[in-house]
């Protein structure tokens, strides 16, 4: 690397900039660096401050509502319903995430003003940043405008535990959070506890215990470790 | 409870009390009761607001309901929908101080019944060795009564509690009297696993005692319901299946028509007659800031261990009831580590409605008395393993716990495979007393009433390090001889110990003891200094059990009370 800017850089600071007006401070923070975006370099972003107020200590529990105000541009939302759709997609069991919402929830999460949704939120948002970057650097277009085949490249090299691609461990790192917030936004909606198959919160006179089909699996497998089944 | 949040209080005039009741949590609660139906008029003080656990409660909501899927943030650190209104690890305008090199964090709610609201229910007994410790192994001091002058006070609690479970019959963890518990609840899945685990290495595991009801409590004015097996009893219990104050103790003082409750009001200081003896209390109304003062004949504090401390260090220069110097001093907290695991012989197990009791349906209690008595180990006192894993309502974490990989139709298997496969193993153990963790005030600091606040010293000894690293490495051991692998980083048990306050279980800054030269109270929690002056909290124990203290503090707090009552009513008082 020379150390000068290169029209690719230059591009996938562009690209990356349509993320927020925050992107004009990691740009002049990224040209010092000799390395950007090259495939694989996380870009540096400096998020402004979520300032506003949280539910407070005595939030209302019956009519619950979010205070907070919603960050997102309608690009970045884009781009999490996309990866959402890939992420989760419709199955035997359940329907997409991308249907279900999830962008909104991942908006709401990394707009909260509280020390993990913050900490989440400078991961996420410079992770949708340098995923246009990488699309850019290696197919030259953005996120949005890459067929299936591409964003699965990007995301293969990123997504497996133990695989992630030489020096792309911060990337990897995004995604499994992103993985892990969606796997939750995802879950607790009627339609991901149906497909887990969480069948719970109905109240009974009754609670009978395990059925018959259950003790008989953990038997059988306490068997095979040489455990006597117990009650 | 009547909900009144917004109009402002009367200063009680039109109210005599005999007696002041200081907090309205479990301690509070049952003094309030206790004094009420021995025929004597009592005015409780609660710091916190008026609270309705049937109305304000959100039982059957569901986490997507919640922002944030309900889950934890520092403004309601058990997530969206726990009870705790107005508390947490901090309180706006009503801080606490740290001395330099001690972590301690203190957990305070701000609402009538205290932290009865939210609490863990878990009620195991001390035992006849928890009362003499010091006998046993030389630390520490002895409590000035024994077990066998709890028992009857314990059976008794546990009657007007409610406790479903049952009897173990092992060492040190004593039966309750036959009639005296409501059945216990069919283990789950899990539970089975890790008890033939457990099992298989020779420790016992046994049905748990939680405060929690599997048969109704009928009663005219306050009848409680059995659980419908549904809702974390953490959100409050609106059919009083789940103990708290709220639904049990306070309406049935309420009903004897001998009680008065005040709320937003935060005792500033206990007021002295010329006598010598407490002549009634003075406190700040939380939304005006006006002080009133209220006389009674006696008046018992239940403000909680380190808030009651904290009360006699502010009523008088060098603490009143102080003169053991022992006020504030003694502070433990129960230690704590978490231990978790992944079961693959519990991937894609046959699904059912495993919510049940919401708490734990078993237990493992401390197994190795004999072993400690024998000088094998090389830590002195116990603890005991909170055991978990189960289908849990899906909120704000993924189901599979980190075990997902990749994305697609695989990440949707691996959801499937991999939710409610996983055991939990919590240790909750005994700390010992030192004398480097106590409270005291703070030279500078104030909260918004102009009071001066606490300042906390804490420093744990290797007799809790070395019992957290054989509870780590007991648990690690269950979970390998399930074939799983555990998913808790190991950590050295310095770093791997809750912090002081952490596990919630703060006891012992007015300790009860045989002489005015030992402690703060006598064995009824009257203070050897004041004889007007009762502490029913967590403050008076002498030693803390690994047992979680609640049901203690209650029995204890019946057994002085009803002594209190005695008093009264033949005009000692």
């Amino acid at each position: 690397m020379s150390g000068k800017i290169d029209r690719r850089t230059t591009l996938a600071w562009v690209t990356a900039a349509a993320a927020g007006p925050w992107m004009q401070d990691a740009m002049a923070q990224n040209a010092m660096a000799p390395d950007a975006a090259q495939p694989g370099t996380w870009p540096n972003m400096e998020l402004p401050p979520i300032t506003a107020r949280g539910y407070g200590s005595d939030p209302n529990l019956v009519d619950p509502t979010v205070p907070w105000p919603l960050t997102l541009s309608p690009a970045q939302r884009a781009m999490l319903k996309t990866i959402a759709g890939m992420m989760l997609p419709a199955d035997g069991h359940s329907p997409s995430a991308a249907s279900l919402a999830i962008d909104a929830f991942i908006d709401e999460w990394v707009s909260a003003p509280y020390p993990q949704q913050q900490a989440d939120r400078a991961l996420i948002l410079p992770g949708l940043a340098w995923l246009d970057a990488e699309c850019k650097a290696r197919f030259g277009h953005d996120f949005a405008a890459a067929g299936e085949e591409e964003r699965r490249a990007v995301f293969d090299d990123i997504a497996w535990r133990g695989r992630e691609k030489q020096g792309y461990q911060t990337p990897a790192r995004f995604f499994a959070r992103l993985r892990g917030l969606m796997m939750a936004g995802f879950y607790s909606l009627p339609e991901g506890m149906k497909d887990i198959g969480y069948i719970g919160n109905a109240p009974s006179t009754e609670w009978p215990g395990p059925p018959q089909q259950a003790l008989a699996h953990l038997d059988a497998g306490l068997l095979k470790l040489g455990l006597r089944p117990v009650r | 409870m009547p909900s009144d949040k917004a109009a402002p209080h009367k200063a009680a005039n039109d109210f005599e009390p005999d007696a002041i009741v200081v907090g309205s949590g479990a301690a509070g609660g049952m003094a309030a009761w206790v004094l009420a139906r021995a025929g004597i008029k009592v005015l409780v003080l609660e710091a916190g607001r008026d609270y309705d656990p049937v109305k304000e409660n959100a039982m059957l909501k569901w986490n997507y309901q919640a922002p944030l899927r309900a889950g934890s943030t520092p403004d309601k650190h058990f997530g969206f929908y726990d009870a705790t209104a107005d508390g947490g690890w901090e309180i706006a305008g009503e801080p606490y101080t740290n001395a330099p090199g001690s972590v301690f964090k203190w957990w305070r709610s701000r609402m009538l019944g205290g932290r009865t609201n939210h609490w863990g229910r878990h009620v195991p007994r001390f035992g006849p060795y928890d009362f003499k410790s010091h006998s046993r192994d030389g630390l520490g001091m002895d409590w000035p009564i024994s077990y066998d002058d709890m028992a009857p006070w314990y059976d008794r609690t546990e009657k007007i509690v409610g406790v479903s479970g049952a009897n173990s019959g092992l060492e040190n963890h004593p039966d309750s009297s036959p009639g005296v518990l409501q059945p216990p609840t069919p283990p789950r899945i899990n539970e089975l696993a890790i008890k033939a685990g457990a099992n298989a290495l020779g420790i016992p595991c046994v049905p748990s005692r939680y405060a929690v009801l599997t048969r109704d409590i009928p009663d005219d004015d306050v009848p409680r319901q059995a659980c419908f097996y549904a809702s974390p009893c953490g959100r409050g219990c609106a059919i009083g299946a789940a103990f708290q104050s709220t639904t049990s103790f306070l309406p049935l003082a309420l009903a004897t028509g001998k009680t008065r409750i005040l709320t937003d009001a935060m005792v500033s200081r206990v007021v002295m007659g010329a006598d010598g003896k407490a002549a009634g209390v003075e406190y700040f109304d939380r939304h005006t800031g006006a002080a009133h003062a209220i006389k009674a004949r006696a008046v018992v504090l239940a403000a909680s261990a380190c808030e009651t401390a904290r009360l006699l260090l502010n009523s008088k220069d060098g603490g009143l009831a102080n003169s053991s110097g022992q006020v504030g001093r003694n502070l433990v907290d129960t230690t704590g580590t978490n231990v978790s695991g992944h079961i693959p012989a519990l991937e894609n197990r046959p699904r059912y409605n495993e919510d049940g009791k919401d708490v734990a349906h078993l237990y493992i209690p401390w197994w190795l008395y004999k072993e400690q008595a024998a000088g094998k180990l090389d830590f002195p006192r116990g603890y005991h393993y909170e055991i978990g894993g189960r289908f849990h309502a899906p909120g704000a974490g993924s189901p599979a716990v980190g075990l997902e990989d990749g994305y697609g139709a695989r990440l949707k298997e691996d959801a499937r495979r991999y939710y409610g496969a996983q055991i939990s193993l919590t240790v909750r153990g005994e700390m010992i007393p030192n004398a480097d963790s106590y409270c005291e005030l703070d030279p500078r600091v104030k909260d918004r009433f102009g009071l001066p606040v606490l300042r906390f010293h804490w420093k744990f000894s290797d007799h809790e390090y070395r019992q957290i690293a054989h509870g780590i490495a007991t648990a690690r051991a269950i979970i390998e001889k399930l074939g799983g692998t555990v998913l808790t980083p190991q950590l050295p048990p310095e770093e791997a110990i809750a912090v002081g306050g952490w596990i919630i279980h703060e006891v012992g800054t007015t300790r009860m003891g045989t002489s005015a030269d030992n402690s703060v109270t006598d064995q009824y929690g009257r203070t050897w200094d004041v004889d007007n002056l009762v502490i029913a909290d967590g403050g008076v124990f002498t030693s803390n059990a690994h047992k979680n203290p609640t049901l203690t503090i209650m029995a204890l707090a019946w057994r002085s009370l009803d002594h209190l009552a005695a008093r009264m009513r033949k005009g000692e008082v």
